[in-house]
């Protein structure tokens, strides 16, 4: 059954990449739905009925074995697997649905469709590996997935800069997790996560010399996967691919930098928790990397003007809380988060798609406002998506988000605190700009020229339809899921596939109750302040933006990161590369090999042409030669 | 071992007495339909003969008195071959009706070269080698000489022959040395006989001229040189029969006689195999660069090729011997895929082999310029395809027997190769479209071609087998 | 001389008596034969061509055929004598496995018949 959910995407893959003309548009965008849903529906069948004990192991075949390395292609399935499944099938199909309306006029179909399954193939690989190889081949997957459909529009060049942005950035964060998993050859022997796992406590506290340095190989190890990690969730220093990854079209952005491969990164955490366990110097790093990425993508979430811009700096910022949950050690909460994260994300970004849609691809919130009579649907999922966010109760990220506060709390570390108090005032963030967000786009003034808001219309049925039941999970997820996900339910339901036994959140449980309810008056505080400012006081804003002129280019500029880099990385890159291209590449080798090429090879050539002359006592004399010399070369030999 | 064991040799009677049968049918019958019926019924004798192959399984057994062995490397080769076989004949069956050739003596002639194909792979004696090596022979000089209407076909057969018998004659020379010097011809008593003691000087000299004998059947250089013309001249289905499962028979004939046979004396022959083996792989390079016929462009790949499996040879090794047979299978895979296109370059109604024919062929048909695109890639040995592999895992052997140097002309090898065949591939893709070939692919050429390429494509999923195949079969040869 | 020399002497003897029959057949003739020779009869007789011609002439490739079918039978014939002398060692096995032989060259025969290549029009 897992085989089926996972290798279904597949087949929908190659059937409407490959035979999309014998298809006909219209099946090839209809069989990998098709056949996505079907994963879906047999996922959450996987994840009512599964068991808790031991991981349930479907072994395909033996990929390769060469000295001690043995390969096996085979599915993991836990529960940290049965709750990725269930949300990258579910968001994935939901996604394929919505694109049969979002990508009507696009010439291409089939093969959008085929990159979006191709995408999901990937991650499931990802999500059920059984092994570091397996889990490469999955991220690496996802990473060229996202590559072909985030430049899928290729006759845009932002599109094209985009993804390769995106793939550039991702190999700094895939060298840090081919390190690791190196590393953890190097140590265990082994690449498949039972054999390491259970090795993991002899090499707690074992040390190895680095450049003179006394180094802990846990954390060592911990530190390069965390890398690879940082590149695929967009942590902070590697996090600049995911806003302009936003070129893609929307229903990408909210399946692939939203609900799924963004999230990757905090699923390995999670599925290498036995490690970060013992592994306190990288949960610590995590800790603060997490917090600090979820203050800085929030404060640059404060004043986008771009509608999806804001959503992905939002999806920065929560998965920095997924990942100083994690960080901290509560893992459940992070994973939680994730869950029900990729409801009410993958919502906000098909209601963005909604609102592009039906102003024909504008994505400036300044031209647009007053657009909730116009497409009251959308308007009010977006709402319930915007309160699922925030945390208001009772919809699904109140739940969790209070959670991984109050589990940051509850560590009693400095980091821990750190985070907490960074938590804390993010969530007043958070709210601002969401809020933000929903008053400029759909109250006050109608900021573009009436011919469009004419042309404006709601989405067709079936692009509101996969937005209604992720609006109705936004809703639900939080309620129905808190209490296996964090509650008392919370050792059956994980069982062994998290280490740590969920001591932090049941400590978070116990929190004081000021713990309990700072989060929620953070986000009143900035829910008001938005109500305020774009409300109640318009022109209000501008004031502020001119009062706080440097402050504010500084953050729509996102603190300069991508000037800095530019800087740093791009500019002496590209003149190294320009130096080996024209002196190394063009000169030398360039040089020798069309000299060998153009030169000695025809020589050779038209050499060897005159000896095969057609006739036979040339060739027999050939022969008689030939015996002659291995004659003598034999007769040289010996021992 | 003073046995007839006839079951031991099961495959090889169902060919003989296929063979005949089919041959006393043939002459019973007239017309081209009871030739082409003749074909079929071929066909089914090998498949036949090959699902016995497949299905024997066991420890080595002896037949006929111990001239005869039925072990791993025969049954792998065996399996290999009978199919091979059988697809070559089905894809030839629609070139010989319309060259008019379609007698039913083909698909006999057919039948008897791999009924001695089948000998020399079973040999355990030199007696038994040379027997098969001969039925295969003669009945590959006829064939080669197939078309009696076309003069190039004609001098094919007739230099085939010239040049074959002198290879015999080296061969049969070498053998009575070596009778001379070991006092048997049985490969058990050879090898028993060369661990006593120290090989005298005209021991070797028999060693060299048997390898010289098989090296021309391979088509190694310096034996190579009848290869392109034969090849060239020869009816194509013909060239794709020489091309496969004859190449496989003599490679595994020349594993079984170094390593079953002089396995002892290792350390004389393999600079012997190294000097052929370089050889053929930089004549394979740079000679097909200036061809500008797709047939004799296949006979310098397949001379090139030779020289890759002759790498996994030098190295001496039991994992030497499986890189070769894996080696093998792969090549065999592939060459029956491209022959398959090439039997269906026509231009209105006549045959055509130019490589320059292929111009454009990317507008005219998308499916088979990738599969055959996929094909080139595979010969020239780019992963994840079958072809990377195959070099991957005869590298690897020279690599862990310290072949340093062979492996360096290996790589420019495949360096000068790659070019000859990326450049088949940019004429199809990027040329200006040459005039359209003859009507649809016939289905069983494009079935053939579509499932090579997917063979080779999908190899990389655990090899499909093939290497744990051939890991067994090879253990024969572990010390 | 060794015993293994010794093994070689009926050869020996054979090539000896071989040699003197020979020169006795050649003697015999020059002594007691009539001579009378002319044109026709001292020319050398090859195939029924002229000996001193062309080498590159034509003729008819039957011939060549003929000769080839002979050989075929001719090394049946010589198979066949060391068979029959010492079939009485053989047994079962000896007999069977020389009818299986003369049974594929049967077939060859069979096939070249139909084929008419034994007829010369």
């Amino acid at each position: 059954m897992v085989s089926a959910i996972v290798l279904m995407p597949l087949l929908g893959c190659l059937l409407a990449g490959l035979f999309a003309k014998s298809l006909g548009e219209r099946m090839a965008q209809l069989i990998p739905t098709g056949l996505l849903i079907a994963s879906a529906i047999l996922s959450w069948i996987v994840f009512a009925n599964g068991n808790t004990a031991d991981p349930e192991i479907v072994t395909w075949f033996t990929w390769f074995s060469s000295g001690g390395l043995e390969v096996v292609w085979s599915l993991r399935v836990d529960t940290l697997t049965r709750v990725m499944l269930v949300v990258v099938t579910s968001v994935s199909a939901l996604v394929h649905v919505y694109s049969m309306g979002y990508m009507e006029h696009d010439p291409s179909k089939p093969r959008f469709f085929s990159y979006l399954s191709l995408f999901t193939f990937a991650m499931l690989m990802l999500v059920t590996s059984d092994n570091f190889v397996q889990m490469f081949f999955g991220w690496e997957g996802v990473g060229v997935a996202s590559y072909l459909l985030i430049g899928f529009w290729h006759h845009k060049d932002s599109a094209n800069e985009a993804a390769m942005k995106a793939f550039i950035v991702n190999r700094v964060g895939d060298f840090g997790f081919a390190l690791g998993i190196f590393g953890i050859f190097a140590v265990f022997g082994s690449l498949s996560f039972d054999t390491v796992f259970e090795a993991l406590p002899e090499m707690a506290g074992s040390t190895f010399m680095f450049l003179g340095w006394e180094m802990d190989i846990l954390n060592t190890l911990g530190m390069l996967l965390f890398i690879g990690a940082m590149g695929k969730s967009a942590q902070f220093l590697l996090h600049t691919w995911l806003p302009d990854a936003m070129e893609g079209p929307t229903p990408v952005s909210a399946l692939i930098h939203a609900a799924t491969m963004v999230t990757a990164g905090v699923f390995l955490v999670c599925r290498m928790s036995p490690l970060y366990e013992l592994a306190d110097g990288a949960s610590t790093f995590i800790t603060y990397i997490g917090a600090f990425t979820a203050f800085f993508a929030a404060t640059v979430g404060l004043v986008q003007n771009d509608i999806k811009r804001i959503v992905a700096y939002s999806t920065c910022s929560q998965l920095g809380y997924m990942f100083f949950a994690a960080g901290v050690g509560a893992y459940e909460a992070a994973m939680f988060h994730l869950f029900t994260h990729a409801f009410f994300k993958a919502l906000l970004f098909l209601g963005c798609g909604s609102v592009i849609h039906a102003l024909h691809d504008e994505q400036d919130i300044r031209k647009m406002g007053g657009m909730w009579s116009i497409i009251p649907l959308t308007y009010l999922l977006m709402v319930v998506g915007t309160m699922a966010l925030t945390g208001v109760p009772p919809f699904a990220g109140y739940f969790s988000k209070d959670m991984v506060i109050e589990a940051a709390h509850s560590a009693h570390t400095n980091a821990g605190l750190f985070a907490f108090w960074v938590g804390v005032i993010v969530a007043m963030m958070t709210a601002f700009y969401s809020w933000r967000l929903i008053f400029l786009v759909f109250h006050g003034e109608r900021n573009n020229t009436p011919e469009v808001y004419k042309a404006a219309h709601e989405s067709p049925k079936i692009m509101l339809i996969p937005m209604g039941i992720l609006f109705i999970g936004s809703i639900l997820a939080g309620i129905f899921f808190n209490y296996i996900f964090i509650g008392d339910g919370a050792h059956d339901f994980w069982g062994n596939s998290i280490a740590g036994g969920q001591h932090i959140i049941h400590e978070a449980h116990h929190s004081p109750t000021w713990v309990k309810k700072a989060p929620f008056f953070a986000m009143l505080i900035g829910s008001g302040m938005a109500l305020w400012i774009y409300i109640a006081r318009p022109g209000m804003a501008d004031k502020i933006r001119e009062s706080a002129g440097v402050a504010y280019d500084f953050l729509l500029n996102k603190w300069y990161m991508d000037e800095l880099y530019n800087w740093i990385f791009v500019k002496p890159a590209m003149w190294v590369g320009r130096f080996f291209w024209m002196k190394g590449d063009g000169a030398t080798i360039d040089g020798a090999i069309n000299g060998l090429s153009m030169g000695v090879i025809p020589t050779l050539t038209g050499f060897y042409g005159r000896l095969q002359s057609g006739y036979v006592f040339h060739y027999a004399l050939a022969m008689i030669g030939g015996v002659a010399l291995i004659i003598a070369v034999a007769s040289t030999g010996g021992h | 071992m003073e046995t007839l064991n006839l079951l031991a040799a099961g495959p090889e009677l169902i060919l003989a007495a296929g063979a005949i049968i089919l041959l006393m049918f043939g002459v019973f019958t007239k017309g081209e339909s009871a030739a082409v019926t003749t074909l079929w019924l071929a066909v089914g004798v090998l498949v036949l003969a090959g699902i016995f192959a497949y299905a024997q399984t066991g420890d080595t057994e002896y037949a006929f008195g111990g001239v005869f062995v039925s072990d791993g490397v025969s049954r792998f080769a065996n399996v290999f071959m009978f199919f091979g076989s059988a697809v070559v004949l089905i894809l030839s069956r629609d070139y010989m009706i319309r060259a008019k050739s379609m007698l039913f003596e083909f698909p006999v002639l057919v039948l008897f070269a791999v009924l001695g194909m089948a000998m020399m792979v079973s040999s355990a004696d030199l007696i038994s080698l040379y027997v098969g090596l001969e039925l295969q022979s003669l009945s590959l000089y006829v064939l080669a000489a197939f078309r009696r209407d076309s003069t190039r076909s004609t001098e094919a057969g007739l230099k085939y022959f010239v040049l074959g018998a002198l290879s015999s004659g080296l061969l049969l020379y070498g053998s009575s040395f070596v009778y001379g010097y070991a006092g048997s011809t049985e490969f058990v008593a050879i090898a028993e006989r060369l661990k006593d003691g120290d090989a005298g000087v005209g021991f070797l000299i028999g060693l060299a001229l048997v390898i010289a004998g098989l090296a021309f059947k391979i088509s190694a250089a310096p034996f190579h040189m009848w290869t392109p013309d034969v090849y060239e001249g020869a009816p194509t289905p013909i060239t794709a029969f020489f091309a496969t499962a004859p190449k496989v028979a003599a490679s595994v004939l020349l594993v079984r006689v170094l390593y079953g046979a002089f396995g002892e004396v290792a350390d004389h022959w393999w600079q012997i195999i190294w000097f052929l083996s370089a050889a053929s792989m930089l004549v394979g390079g740079v000679a097909a660069i200036g061809q500008t016929d797709i047939k004799r462009l296949m006979a310098y790949s397949s001379i090139g090729h030779m020289g890759f499996a002759m790498l996994g040879l030098a190295a001496g090794t039991a994992k030497g011997a499986e890189s070769v047979l894996i080696y093998l299978a792969i090549y065999l895979v592939m060459n029956i895929g491209v022959f398959a296109f090439i039997l269906s370059m026509r231009r209105d109604g006549v045959h055509v082999t130019k490589i320059d024919d292929l111009a454009g062929l990317w507008k005219a048909d998308g499916l088979s310029t990738f599969c055959l695109g996929v094909l080139m890639f595979s010969l020239a040995g780019i992963p994840p395809l079958a072809g990377f592999w195959a070099k991957f895992y005869v590298f690897q052997a020279a690599v862990d027997a310290g072949l340093i140097w062979l492996l360096i002309v290996a790589v420019a090898g495949t360096v000068i190769s790659c070019f000859y065949y990326l450049r088949i591939v940019k004429i199809m893709v990027f040329d200006d479209p040459a005039d359209a070939f003859d009507g649809p692919m016939l289905i069983e050429n494009r079935l053939t071609l579509f499932g090579s390429a997917v063979l080779v494509f999908i190899f990389v999923v655990g090899g499909l087998g093939v290497p744990e195949m051939a890991a067994e079969a090879a253990s024969v040869f572990a010390k | 001389m060794d015993a293994f020399l010794l093994e070689y002497l009926p050869i020996l003897i054979f090539m000896g008596i071989a040699i003197a029959l020979g020169l006795v057949f050649i003697l015999a003739a020059a002594i007691a034969a009539p001579s009378n020779p002319d044109a026709e009869k001292v020319s050398a007789y090859e195939c029924g061509f002229n000996a001193f011609d062309d080498a590159r002439m034509k003729f008819d490739v039957r011939f060549y055929l003929v000769a080839i079918l002979f050989i075929i039978f001719d090394l049946e014939a010589a198979f066949l004598f060391p068979w029959a002398a010492s079939f009485g060692q053989i047994g079962m096995f000896g007999f069977w496995s020389m009818m299986v032989f003369l049974g594929v060259l049967t077939i060859g025969f069979i096939y070249e018949w139909r084929k008419g290549a034994l007829d010369w029009e």
